[in-house]
């Protein structure tokens, strides 16, 4: 119990600090909101009359406490490029990226887990190699390479998958899933070769020990030595560095909503970069480092669930 | 030594040394427009006699443009890493070694920058600096920082109690002393892996962010510049994405394959 409630205070210190990093660092953006309301080329005295009444000639600490108190009451401010509130764009775009990091878990899961448990059941053998050799290959390519392949292959050779863009769920949901698939694979792939190498070396720890031998000693038959003993034990770490993934997913995912014009979060924050728009810079790098946080915190509370042997504190 | 020479450090070192040799020699014997030099009649052409890894859309030759892209890319790395090193090192290594309060508040620190991904923290610095080469090499130096400041401080906290260094207080060695001729020589191997890795790391972070237009500028060649010109025509001109992308892909596979057996020889608990 202290274990959690310590962990939730250091969540909330790290929550404002991570408020005092996003204001700071988009403070130091040359140009102000004024300027980029009016354009560089605006008459001065309209320009600081926007200034005074927007609050920007407040000292910094002044300006700072209206945006937390902002972000506390919901209203989160609009943005400049798409002159929609924000917190409604931030929703609509957070249920889209949702949909592809839910997607791409699961494929890398999917794929990771018997392809570890292969290469240690198998080590030092060729199924070890074939294994460890794919997941290297897989750490190795940049992910908006495989991206391109993907178009390639499955939307413009085969016509399978469409190559870009987003279906709103609630019109077509298998449209939603068809446009998700191929970023998702994506990233699935790019993810699954750092799962494969970690799945790979908790079972080789795991394999080595005392109660594995037992069990196989009892006569227990290989497969439920290895599929319910072994991974049962193995599984936490990997959940635990799949979750770890989540902030490289989040800055994948960027790259990834790119290429494939797929209107999510991650496509959100690279428009707000690009065109300099404040307060959607601020609210998107806060909300991405703050889901970041949460999901390692959701992951150590759900380690400490599963394995009784953690209870903490 | 003689551990080093495993397949895989052998096809990586190899490998890293080819590519090395490529970035460093190829603008020496390239004249400095080669990769700019257009050839208008023959664009977009697939890999032939004249043009041995075809040209783009401008009809530049793609193999003088990924040679000298080479430069580009291994500059903006290794330049990142080692800012990320001279960031990180005292960090970690304070933090590791005086423990307690100054530890506490040090890794908070360092944990915050942790939440943010590092390349939208890198594409948020590169936006806010305005992207050249130079603020991509302080962007993603400053994205990997908490990376390594976390790793160095485990390997500093691990170091700061063993009996020489318990010793070396007894006899009344400074601090700075102690940190400089008894901890740092001992985390080296932990930084020589780690920025082995990081590098890795930093050239598909600079592929990523060229590629989003936040990176390098043209007309610099670099790869994910070259990536990114080849999005509109990968049905008509694949092999314009296919070349820079097996670039990137052979230089951190090169790197990942050092890395691996740099870490089972320096780091004999992760075998």
């Amino acid at each position: 119990m202290t274990y959690i409630l310590n962990r939730l205070l250091s969540v909330i210190l790290t929550l404002f600090l991570i408020t005092i990093v996003t204001f700071g660092v988009t403070n130091i953006l040359p140009g102000d909101v004024a300027m980029m309301i009016m354009g560089t080329q605006s008459n001065p005295e309209a320009l600081e009359g926007l200034r005074q009444s927007l609050g920007l000639n407040d000292p910094l600490i002044v300006q700072y406490g209206r945006w937390i108190g902002g972000m506390l009451t919901g209203d989160w401010g609009t943005s400049l490029i798409f002159k929609q509130p924000i917190a409604e764009l931030l929703l609509q775009k957070a249920a889209a990226s949702a949909v592809i990091v839910v997607m791409s878990m699961t494929i890398a899961l999917a794929l990771a887990v018997p392809l570890g448990v292969w290469a240690a059941v198998h080590r030092d053998k060729w199924q070890d190699t074939t294994s460890s050799t794919t997941a290297l290959l897989g750490v190795s390519l940049p992910d908006f390479f495989w991206g391109i392949v993907m178009i390639l292959v499955f939307a413009r050779w085969l016509g399978w998958f469409p190559s870009s863009g987003f279906v709103d769920p609630a019109e077509d949901f298998l449209g939603t899933l068809r446009h998700a698939f191929l970023p998702s694979l994506a990233l699935g792939l790019g993810l699954m070769a750092h799962l494969t190498r970690m799945t790979r070396s908790t079972m080789t720890g795991i394999l080595n020990q005392e109660f594995i031998r037992v069990a196989r000693a009892k006569g227990l038959s290989e497969r439920t030595v290895i599929w319910r003993y072994a991974l049962a034990n193995a599984i936490g770490p990997v959940i635990t560095i799949a979750g770890l993934q989540i902030g490289y997913l989040f800055g994948s995912i960027i790259v990834m909503e790119f290429l494939f014009s797929y209107t999510g979060m991650g496509w959100l924050t690279y428009q707000a970069l690009l065109n300099r728009d404040l307060p959607l810079i601020q609210a998107t790098v806060f909300v991405v480092a703050a889901v970041v946080m949460l999901t390692n915190l959701a992951v150590d509370l759900l380690y400490v669930a599963i394995d009784p042997r953690i209870r903490l504190g | 030594m003689r551990r080093f020479l495993t397949t895989k450090g052998i096809i990586g070192l190899t490998l890293l040394t080819i590519i090395a040799l490529i970035a460093i020699l190829g603008p020496l014997i390239l004249s400095p427009d080669a990769a700019t030099a257009m050839d208008m009649t023959a664009r977009r052409s697939p890999p032939s006699w004249k043009h041995p890894l075809g040209t783009d859309q401008l009809g530049r030759d793609l193999l003088f443009r990924v040679i000298l892209g080479a430069r580009t890319s291994l500059e903006i790395a290794v330049s990142a890493v080692l800012m990320s090193i001279v960031l990180g090192l005292p960090l970690g290594l304070i933090s590791g070694y005086f423990g307690g309060r100054t530890d506490n508040i040090l890794m908070r620190l360092v944990d915050t920058l942790l939440a943010f991904p590092a390349l939208l923290l890198a594409l948020t610095i590169s936006a806010v600096l305005g992207p050249n080469v130079q603020n991509t090499i302080i962007a993603i130096g400053i994205a990997f920082t908490p990376f390594l400041a976390r790793i160095i401080r485990g390997e500093a906290l691990r170091v700061a109690q063993m009996p020489y260094v318990e010793a070396a207080r007894a006899s009344g060695t400074t601090d700075v002393m102690i940190m400089v001729r008894h901890v740092l020589p001992n985390i080296l191997p932990a930084v020589i892996v780690q920025g082995t890795i990081s590098l890795a790391f930093a050239i598909l972070a600079e592929a990523g962010l060229s590629f989003l237009g936040l990176g390098t500028q043209p007309p610099a060649a670099s790869w994910g510049l070259m990536i990114q010109a080849s999005r509109d025509q990968l049905d008509i001109a694949p092999w314009t994405a296919l070349v820079p992308g097996l670039a990137v892909a052979l230089t951190v596979l090169a790197l990942n394959m050092v890395g691996d057996v740099l870490r089972d020889i320096l780091d004999p608990r992760s075998k």
